[in-house]
């Protein structure tokens, strides 16, 4: 297919109802990810790319390296993108943009940091602890999209031009690179307004045909003004996505009700939309990109946010029927009507949305930062596990990793080289931990720090920058104190490893004096493949387990969880001198790199061989407790909470037939409310029947439309790998006990 | 110190009563009921189970067999004789991979509460609690009376499922603490009920109607068993005679479940019901279509 043009597809009398025409682009979205699959797939969100062989950019670089670094770099290349980049005519849509590539993956994969700033010896301690630095990650931070709605693009260049002529040259280069990529904006808008007018002008269907026409004359009016139209402002809201994606994959969103509802209500008090067609802008929508949307949680107020519109978007979504990343925040005062209809449609569409945040959790964990109650509740879900208050905070979020579990292989064989001075024993391994885990966290807030100083001179946030409050005004980029607060965000990995690892030692060298350090260690080094190896690694295996409930796999997630949220913590006081006032706030998420991780561990304690993958998140391993409760699992998860307002979330896999029963849904509403009521931050579920999903594991064409919801993204099944596609499968299986095996 | 033998504290339970629960299956049943989805928990004592799938081949079990000839190799596969073997428990403590486990182990009340706790606040949230189970709850009145008052000092609901088969004065002292029975009528022909369960059915009616004047809700079931109690005339005169009864929740048909194929496999039992296959959603409509009338809620899971 490949196709970027869909116009005469239909016969000339043809019309079209909405929901039809959203039938028609679900199939046409299905078909498209379905060659995307077969293209290669891709382990990550959609973003709403389209693959299509019309047009390739070739990156003009600006280094002998073959890589761009540095403003001028960068604005070149993204504005002569722009002027090549075809505009992709759907006539059944409602709207315009899509986007084909991705400018910052245009570049060679290990020369993204500029080598002129280069980290030697932080890059030592990464490689031993293999923490992921999040130096040379862009975007991960949220724009305020209000900030241009209320401005337009013209008003945006109007202030750029304007602020330019109040500062001295050195923030010229800022200014200049910042006015070259608006204005190149404009006029790519205006082109997609030429060129769908010229569909237009082809289409044989009357319906279809006035349809482009309308889209073409919206693009005309918001390519420099402000949107006026609920049509308008989504039509700017996909632009805005579009454009931001194809500079550096910039993620976009926000809470959905606060930017979209003043536009809705306007156009029903003055008669010029109906919620049918509310609804149809909104699935078109939800087709244009999988960005992330919040739905209800509190006002300033403590209000709930849930109106008419928020019925809305959730009908969209149902309509449409794909990947949707739509989080609704849970609160006291949460409309439980919208929220029931939630959970049903969870169920009755089984796609992965919507999840649900705990606004209590959120909020007061982000205030123990020293942030009022205002500021903590803009903080709206924008990422796979992350929070964002849009335009205010520069984040790294989901970049930064720090893996437990090698941490605790580290620590482990420091022990044991040193055993003529230590006795082994869990608590002494401990002690070892305990010195390599600062040792890798105070590395990576140091990298943190390198990162801003120096990530101007890489990659400049030429598109973010100018949807962030009072950046435009400052004249610099967001890493050099464009942002009005640091919050950087620091996650472990593989909690869970570690955890089971020590409880495994406790228990069975420890406690049970089954078998000796020394032996253990043999055992691990062999692979747990020697004589009696895998009899002591289904030991070592069946330990009590982080996720069964009051174990001591439990209690050691609880010591590492609490460790690690200390040491990040003392990074604000490491880096107190720094003029950006920086805040560090650990959270626990692998995001999907759980098989890299765990890629070069060696065998760990707790039975798992070498180079098998870490756990999920926050998740505990497959087979924490036989019967994989879920409430067991939740409660473990809700006690290593760090607690400063990043999650550390729930991934959690439900069997459809849970909901057979008549009060099915209901007991899905106490169950969603539970996980969150015991101190949970965010939760991910999929409705996974679990023959289904081993069926689609072996063939991956045989349910194309199948959706999951991957780490904190959903994806459609077919276009993940056969390594990623096993990780959920494991984890359909870790929840339905033995009954995926018997 | 209190103890009763338990094969499983299931938790996040869904299908065991209202709301989310915790489930206490206990060991021992008075009934033979060939049909019966957790044929495990029928012995008064722990079963050795048997899980071929998980074997690693360790071998160990061969060593520790007494006597030695107990286990060994037939037609290339592990075959216990469970009528010789003389230490399952060491088998199963030295397996640990799981493949040779006991059924059951003994509990203290207090035990039981340390689990079922943790989930206090989905019982709360959902109008779920603790539910005893089987086997027959009711062999343990005494351990499950105290694990009723535990659960009531700590807010938490608890509901029985038994068979209401013994004697009154038995059943009487745990069935009063409960905040919800869930009993079983599953044919009202007492001979063909001896015939599929080992037992005459006169106590079984007599107990039920005593126990809904016990002013606690009450909620009957019968479960669907391929021709065994699927028969209209059978659930119909069952409805007619719930009917009657004060404090009735509801009439609860239960659909076939296939759980104990797998597990007899595991005891190397013989598995009567092996074809048999759970209602589909349109046979079950027309079942509750045949009882509406009949002056009780009908309700099928």
């Amino acid at each position: 297919m490949s196709e970027i043009r869909f116009i005469n597809e239909f016969e000339p009398d043809r019309t079209f109802t909405y929901d039809e025409r959203i039938a028609l682009l679900r199939k046409r979205k299905v078909a498209q990810t379905e060659e995307k699959a077969k293209a290669g797939g891709a382990d990550e969100d959609d973003y709403g790319l389209i693959v299509q062989d019309k047009f390739d950019y070739k990156l003009q670089p600006n280094h002998p390296n073959g890589s761009i670094y540095g403003y001028k770099a960068w604005t070149f290349n993204y504005c002569s993108i722009l002027k090549q980049h075809p505009i992709y005519v759907d006539a059944l849509d409602a709207f315009s943009a899509k986007g084909f590539l991705f400018l910052e993956r245009l570049r060679p994969k290990t020369k993204k940091w500029n080598p002129d700033y280069p980290y030697p010896e932080l890059q030592a301690i990464f490689d031993k602890y293999q923490v992921i630095s999040g130096i040379d990650n862009c975007h991960h931070f949220t724009p305020d999209l209000q900030i241009g709605m209320e401005l337009g693009w013209g008003g945006i260049l109007a202030k750029l031009q304007e602020q330019r002529e109040k500062h001295d040259e050195s923030h010229h280069e800022f200014y200049d690179a910042e006015i070259e990529v608006v204005k190149n904006i404009i006029a790519f808008i205006y082109r997609a307004a030429d060129e769908i007018e010229a569909c237009a002008n082809e289409e044989r269907n009357e319906q279809l045909s006035e349809n482009l026409h309308t889209m073409a004359q919206i693009d005309r009016n918001i390519a420099e003004n402000p949107p006026k139209t609920f049509r308008e402002a989504i039509q700017w809201s996909n632009w805005f996505s579009m454009l931001s994606r194809t500079y550096n994959r910039g993620s976009a969103g926000g809470q959905l009700e606060d930017l979209f509802n003043p536009f809705y209500e306007k156009d029903i008090k003055m008669g010029r939309l109906t919620d049918d067609e509310a609804v149809f802008y909104l699935a078109c929508m939800f087709l244009q990109d999988s960005r992330y949307w919040q739905l209800g949680g509190p006002d300033e107020n403590d209000n709930d946010k849930t109106c008419h519109l928020s019925y809305l978007a959730l009908d969209a979504a149902d309509k449409l029927n794909i990947a949707t990343n739509l989080t609704i925040r849970v609160h006291d005062k949460l409309d439980p009507v919208f929220f029931r209809k939630s959970v049903e449609l969870l169920f009755k569409n089984k796609q992965g949305w919507p999840r649900y945040s705990n606004d209590k959790a959120l909020t007061e964990g982000f205030m123990r930062n020293g942030y009022s109650k205002e500021l903590a509740r803009k903080r709206v879900a924008a990422g796979c596990h992350w929070m964002c208050m849009p335009g205010m905070e520069y984040t790294m979020n989901d970049t930064v990793k720090v893996n437990l579990a090698m941490v605790f292989q580290v620590a482990y064989q420091d022990m044991m080289a040193n055993t003529g001075l230590v006795k082994p024993s869990a608590e002494t391994l401990w002690d070892y931990y305990k010195k390599h885990l600062k040792i890798a966290v105070d590395a990576t807030g140091a990298g943190i720090i390198h990162h801003l100083t120096y990530q101007t001179k890489s990659q400049p946030e030429l598109i973010l920058n100018l949807f962030q409050h009072g950046l435009i005004e400052k004249g610099v980029n967001i890493t050099d104190g464009g942002a009005n607060y640091y919050n950087m965000c620091v996650d472990g990995a593989g909690i869970a490893v570690a955890a089971d690892s020590f409880a495994a030692c406790e228990q069975r060298i420890d406690i049970e004096q089954k078998l000796t350090y020394d032996q253990l260690t043999q055992h691990m080094i062999a692979n747990y493949e020697d004589q009696d190896g895998e009899y002591v690694r289904q030991m070592m295996l069946h330990s009590e387990r982080y996720g069964g409930g009051d174990t001591l796999g439990d209690k050691w997630a609880v010591r590492i969880s609490q460790l690690f949220t200390d040491l990040v913590k003392d990074l604000v006081r490491q880096h107190k001198d720094n003029p950006k006032h920086v805040n560090f706030i650990p959270g626990l998420f692998s995001w999907s790199n759980t098989i890299l991780l765990g890629s070069i561990l060696k065998a760990t304690p707790n039975g798992r061989k070498a180079g098998e993958p870490i756990n999920h998140g926050a998740n505990p391993n497959g087979g924490f407790r036989k019967d994989g409760a879920v409430t067991s699992m939740c409660n473990s998860i809700a006690a290593v909470q760090p607690g400063y307002g990043n999650t550390a979330p729930v991934q959690l896999e439900v069997d459809p037939q849970i909901t057979n029963d008549p009060d099915g849904v209901d007991k899905m509403c106490a169950m969603v409310l539970g996980i969150l009521k015991s101190g949970n931050t965010l939760l991910n579920i999929n409705i996974i029947d679990a023959k289904k999903i081993l069926e689609a594991h072996k063939d991956p064409y045989k349910y194309p439309d199948l959706v999951v919801r991957v780490t904190g993204f959903t994806a459609f099944f077919a276009m993940l790998s056969e390594k990623f596609r096993q990780l959920v499968v494991d984890r359909v299986r870790a929840v339905n006990g033995d009954a995926c095996e018997e | 110190m209190k103890q009763a033998l338990i094969t499983n504290i299931q938790r996040f339970s869904l299908n065991d009563g209202p709301g989310i629960r915790s489930t206490v299956f206990f060991q021992g049943c008075n009934m033979h009921c060939t049909w019966c989805h957790n044929p495990e928990t029928i012995s008064m004592k722990p079963v050795l189970m048997h899980y071929q799938n998980k074997c690693i081949g360790c071998g160990r079990c061969f060593s520790l067999s007494d006597p030695p000839e107990a286990n060994r190799i037939e037609g290339g596969a592990h075959v216990i004789d469970r009528k010789k073997l003389k230490n399952p428990e060491v088998l199963a403590e030295n397996c640990q991979a799981s493949a040779l486990v006991m059924s059951s182990r003994p509990y203290t009340v207090e035990e039981v509460m340390a689990e079922v706790v943790q989930d206090k606040l989905y019982y709360d949230l959902s109008g779920g609690g603790v539910t005893v189970s089987g086997g027959e709850s009711s062999l343990h009145a005494s351990f499950i009376s105290e694990l009723a008052d535990a659960c009531h000092e700590k807010g938490i609901k608890i509901a029985c499922e038994t068979n209401m088969a013994l004697p009154w004065q038995k059943m009487y002292v745990m069935l009063k603490k409960m905040d919800l029975i869930m009993c079983d009528i599953k044919h009202v022909d007492s001979p063909t009920h001896k015939k599929y369960t080992g037992m005459d059915n006169q106590i079984i009616f007599n107990n039920v109607g005593r126990a809904s004047l016990l002013g606690i809700p009450m909620i009957v079931r019968t479960p669907l068993i391929p021709g065994a109690t699927n028969d209209i005339s059978n659930l119909k005169q069952i409805a007619e005679f719930v009917a009657k009864l004060q404090n009735i929740e509801c009439y609860e048909l239960l659909n076939y479940n296939p759980l104990g194929s797998s597990k007899r496999v595991a005891m190397a039992a013989d598995d009567p019901f092996e074809d048999a296959r759970p209602y589909s959603r349109k046979d079950l409509d027309e079942i509750r279509k045949e009882l509406e009338g009949s002056g009780v809620r009908i309700k099928i899971s």
